[in-house]
């Protein structure tokens, strides 16, 4: 397991500095030589590139002048609002769909299955914007439960105990999420109820709580996490339809509106913090994916 | 100044409150039927609001959707001389030298400039600095603060540092620049113009700057006040200051003020003011807030719903309401039903014109028929504003009569302007006008030209027999009315075989497509005959709208490049007007003149913003110079 971890995580630093290459490069197509000009284009092209990756490691990632801030600290203002919104949503997601797709697996074909399946659906076929705005409509506008607006709050902690105002995109962005977590859950978990080695396992005189949670939840898990790891881009890109709908000034929306804006450094960096996170997070799910299914890691060797 | 309205895209088309409850109940019964049951016994109650001026408080106020200041020194480069800038923070902090905006009129509000009326004598023009005016470092406003901006802008203005530059004007037409006296200064005019031109178009530019301001670092004084030849290295320190948010409250250089407030906060995109209780112009009250803030919006759905739910610290006081999510205004009620109960709507219109430009230019493929009067009366009769304002700007507008702005209506329109237009909405007399003029009208189809010559009854200088009427039409998208409006252009065009394609793209894509001059050689090609970004132009801040920025040939505003000799004597005649009289007789003759030329088709003036402000606090009639004056507010109790 070891050396698949090693070996994987070299592959991730390949992956990573290839993204920092394929960033700079565009700056070659950046118009106006001022931008170009940024990190000396008298010099060697690799020597242009340490000096970027240099500034990039320190936090220097230019200059928004639309905005009037650095792009170090409109990341530093919106990071900690898209990873309130994202990781909890996403975290919120699991923990519900898990336990409910079990359940539905274990009482496949009943009403209660029926109608669980059907409020999945529903969750995974609305569009979020109309969730939230329902949301916004009957729990923010008329019965003052929550926050119309997601925290404004600086800095993590601030967004992280400002409940009140997290909790309506968080569910708008946990329903849909969760709603597909489930599904998969339930399609697997039915799988692994039929399989051989959970008949091996109960002809073997293992209880039904070991069989569940040592067999049927465990082999479950795998589509869960091989999503949440599909999903990881998603936690730091940000969710650009949440965001704006509940005044999130997150990293999706950001990269919209300097898209919209044509405030290159901005995209060029929050790209690379981007696809960093996305690497660095489908590593993580590839130790998660090991970790669960002892096949990968037996078949890897 | 190019104008938008504060509306923007929506991502998604939101639905009405209704539309959303009567969804909510096919949809989701059974997931929300407890919630929606019990927001049913929900809702706001009338709250009590007395009459007594409270003094302090702080009131919160909703910046338009996705846009949020970004430069803060007021000599703002092109790029970042916008409305947002001007109007939500430099004039809190920097007023300028002469106000503009007088009980909801666009006028020389005297009392609230820092110098009386300026004194003409001759080419000599002299600016008196009112007594007792200061700083809030305590220094006195002086003539040298006025001499310190002029400077500036002799060294920089040219060079594209100044984003209100315009070849000709100032600065360039002012010599022998100096202060007389401490509050004194004189400038000497070069060619000659109207007082009142000068006065609203020129002086009206100006902003003074404090001597402190006068440096190159925080511990290096300059002299641009005396020298020009400085004047570059102080702007650079200023403009990188200016430009970098993160200086706006810590550096000391932006505490220097003389407007009625200070920054005293900028977090994430909110601003937060403090009164400036060294500010020595007059107030209309001794009672009014003292803390004032300004907060971003993603959206406007994001901020309509934060009105409506906002409780706390987290309430918004003084907000905007979505055009698409506004009561309709009944005919003769400026307002409809207001759905956020305890606020007040107010809809404020921005003093401009509201048009959309025709491509005059020489390689645009289709100028020969642009050349025809005659084309441009029959699309401008094609224009159905009153169904655009009874439509999608839900009441909410005015028709556009004239080429001088008509909302609010000032002594600038003409009897005829005020009238109504010449041109109202008639596709018969359309038909008739291409007809008369040679062309084979055929409805539903593309009508061309049958009778292709030169003269009555005929299609006209260069246009070929077969010619089709085929026009392209470039939008902005992000404000619906103007989506609706296109297409209800598009429609009535098609009634008298006028073909128009239409494309869309970003207001900065639509306005720097149409800006960008296009041909052979500026390598843009010349493929739009029609544009519409959603406004036009505001007059703001060169408050006479006397055409030589919008209609004259090679004026900034000109992007339809219309040239006429003829039209470009009426407008100089006008801006060298030697008395009030004759400046208004010269521009009402200009108007009547150009007004059936049809350089520009004009649309309703939609609002710049539909207000809404809570019950207990008092904000008046707001500026069509949409300059925000939050010292004038009070809340009551």
């Amino acid at each position: 397991m070891t050396t698949y971890l090693v070996r994987r995580l070299f592959q991730a630093l390949v992956v990573l500095m290839l993204v920092s290459v394929v960033v700079f490069s565009f700056r070659w197509l950046l118009p106006g030589p001022a931008l170009r000009r940024a990190y000396g284009s008298g010099r060697p092209v690799v020597f242009q590139y340490l000096a970027w990756v240099g500034h990039a490691l320190h936090g220097n990632l230019g200059f928004s002048y639309v905005q009037g801030a650095s792009v170090g600290s409109l990341l530093a203002a919106s990071l900690p609002r898209t990873l309130a919104l994202t990781l909890t949503a996403t975290v919120l997601a699991i923990m519900v769909a898990i336990p409910v797709g079990l359940a539905q697996a274990l009482i496949k074909g009943s009403v209660a299955d029926a109608a669980l399946r059907g409020v999945s659906y529903l969750g995974y076929a609305m569009p979020s914007f109309f969730l939230g705005s329902i949301l916004i409509l009957v729990f923010a506008v008329r019965l003052h439960w929550f926050g119309a607006e997601g925290p404004q709050a600086p800095g993590i902690v601030g967004v992280f105990t400002d409940w009140r105002d997290l909790t309506l995109p968080v569910l708008t962005l946990a329903i849909f999420t969760g709603a597909v977590f489930a599904r998969y859950t339930r399609a697997a978990a039915i799988e692994s109820l039929a399989s051989d080695y959970v008949r091996t396992a109960r002809g073997a005189g293992a209880g039904h709580r070991r069989v569940l949670v040592r067999h049927v939840l465990r082999n479950s898990l795998i589509p869960v996490i091989t999503l949440a790891g599909l999903s990881l881009p998603q936690i730091f890109g940000g969710a650009l339809i949440v965001e704006s709908l509940f005044n999130i000034q997150g990293i999706g929306w950001r990269l919209w509106q300097a898209a919209l804006k044509h405030d290159f450094p901005v995209m060029l960096g929050f790209i690379l913090v981007i696809g960093v996170g996305a690497v660095v997070g489908s590593l993580l799910a590839d130790i998660g994916y090991v970790i669960a299914d002892p096949r990968v890691r037996f078949t890897r060797q | 100044m190019w104008r938008a309205q504060r509306d923007t895209t929506p991502i998604s088309p939101r639905p009405s409150a209704g539309q959303v409850r009567r969804r909510v109940t096919l949809c989701c019964a059974g997931l929300l039927t407890l919630a929606v049951a019990a927001a049913g016994c929900g809702g706001h109650t009338k709250s009590s609001v007395g009459n007594t001026p409270v003094n302090g408080g702080l009131a919160t106020y909703a910046l338009p959707a996705n846009v949020t200041p970004n430069y803060i020194f007021p000599f703002s480069p092109g790029v970042d001389f916008t409305i947002v800038n001007l109007d939500n923070l430099q004039m809190l902090l920097y007023r300028p030298l002469y106000w503009f905006g007088d009980n909801g009129l666009p006028y020389l509000n005297e009392k609230l400039s820092l110098a009386a009326p300026p004194q003409y004598n001759g080419q000599v023009v002299t600016i008196r600095i009112k007594p007792n005016l200061k700083w809030s470092n305590g220094e006195p406003i002086t003539a040298r603060d006025v001499v310190f901006w002029m400077n500036m802008m002799k060294a920089l203005a040219a060079k594209g540092d100044w984003g209100g530059y315009i070849q000709g004007d100032l600065p360039d037409d002012v010599t022998n620049i100096h202060a007389i006296s401490q509050s004194a200064m004189q400038m000497t005019i070069i060619g000659k113009y109207s007082p009142q031109w000068f006065t609203s178009n020129q002086l009206s530019q100006i902003t003074p700057m404090p001597k402190y301001w006068d440096r190159t670092g925080p511990s290096s004084p300059s002299d641009c006040t005396d020298r020009v030849s400085d004047c570059a290295a102080v702007f650079a320190y200023l403009n990188k200051l200016g430009a970098d948010t993160g200086t706006w409250v810590t550096s000391p250089v932006w505490k220097v003020v003389d407007g009625p407030w200070q920054l005293t906060g900028y977090s994430q995109g909110v601003l937060t003011y403090t009164f400036n209780n060294k500010y020595s112009l007059p107030l209309p009250s001794k009672d009014h807030i003292t803390k004032f803030r300004e907060v971003p919006f993603t959206t406007e759905q994001a901020e309509y719903n934060q009105l409506q739910a906002g409780t706390g610290s987290n309430a918004i006081d003084v907000g905007y309401l979505p055009t698409v999510d506004a009561p309709v205004a009944l005919p003769g009620k400026s307002v409809g039903q207001n759905p956020v109960p305890n606020y007040n709507l107010q809809p404020v219109y921005t003093w401009g014109l509201s048009y959309m430009p025709i491509n005059f230019n020489v390689h645009d493929p289709q100028l020969a028929i642009f050349s025809q009067q005659y084309i441009r009366q029959a699309l401008q009769l094609l224009v159905n504003q009153a169904a655009i304002i009874q439509g999608p700007l839900h009441g909410y507008g005015e028709p556009s009569t004239g080429l001088v702005g008509d909302t609010p209506p000032t002594a600038y329109l003409s009897k005829q302007a005020r009238r109504g237009g010449l041109f109202s909405f008639s596709p018969p007399e359309a038909r008739k006008l291409l007809a008369d003029h040679g062309w084979n009208v055929h409805r539903g189809s593309v009508t061309t030209c049958g009778s292709p010559s030169i003269g009555p009854g005929h299609c006209g200088k260069g246009i070929n027999r077969g010619a089709a009427l085929n026009f392209t039409m470039m939008y902005a998208t992000g404000n619906a009315w103007v989506e609706s409006a296109i297409l209800q252009l598009q429609s009535n065009a098609s009634l008298v075989g006028m073909n128009i394609t239409l494309s869309s793209g970003t207001f900065n894509d639509i306005v720097g497509k149409a800006i960008g001059d296009c041909g052979p050689h500026q390598n843009q090609p010349c493929n739009w005959q029609l544009a519409d970004w959603g406004e036009g132009w505001s007059y703001v801040p060169d408050y006479l709208p006397t055409g030589d920025e919008l209609f004259g040939t090679h004026s900034i505003g000109n992007i339809g490049q219309y040239t006429n000799k003829h039209n470009d004597g009426l407008i100089k005649a006008t801006i060298q007007a030697s008395n009030r009289n004759a400046f208004l007789q010269t521009m009402y003759k200009w108007q009547d003149w150009l007004a059936p030329q049809v350089p520009v088709l004009l649309q309703p003036t939609a609002p710049a913003a539909l207000f809404e402000s809570v019950d207990n606090l008092k904000i008046g009639t707001q500026s069509p110079t949409l300059a925000l004056t939050p010292e004038d507010w009070y809340f009551v109790r």
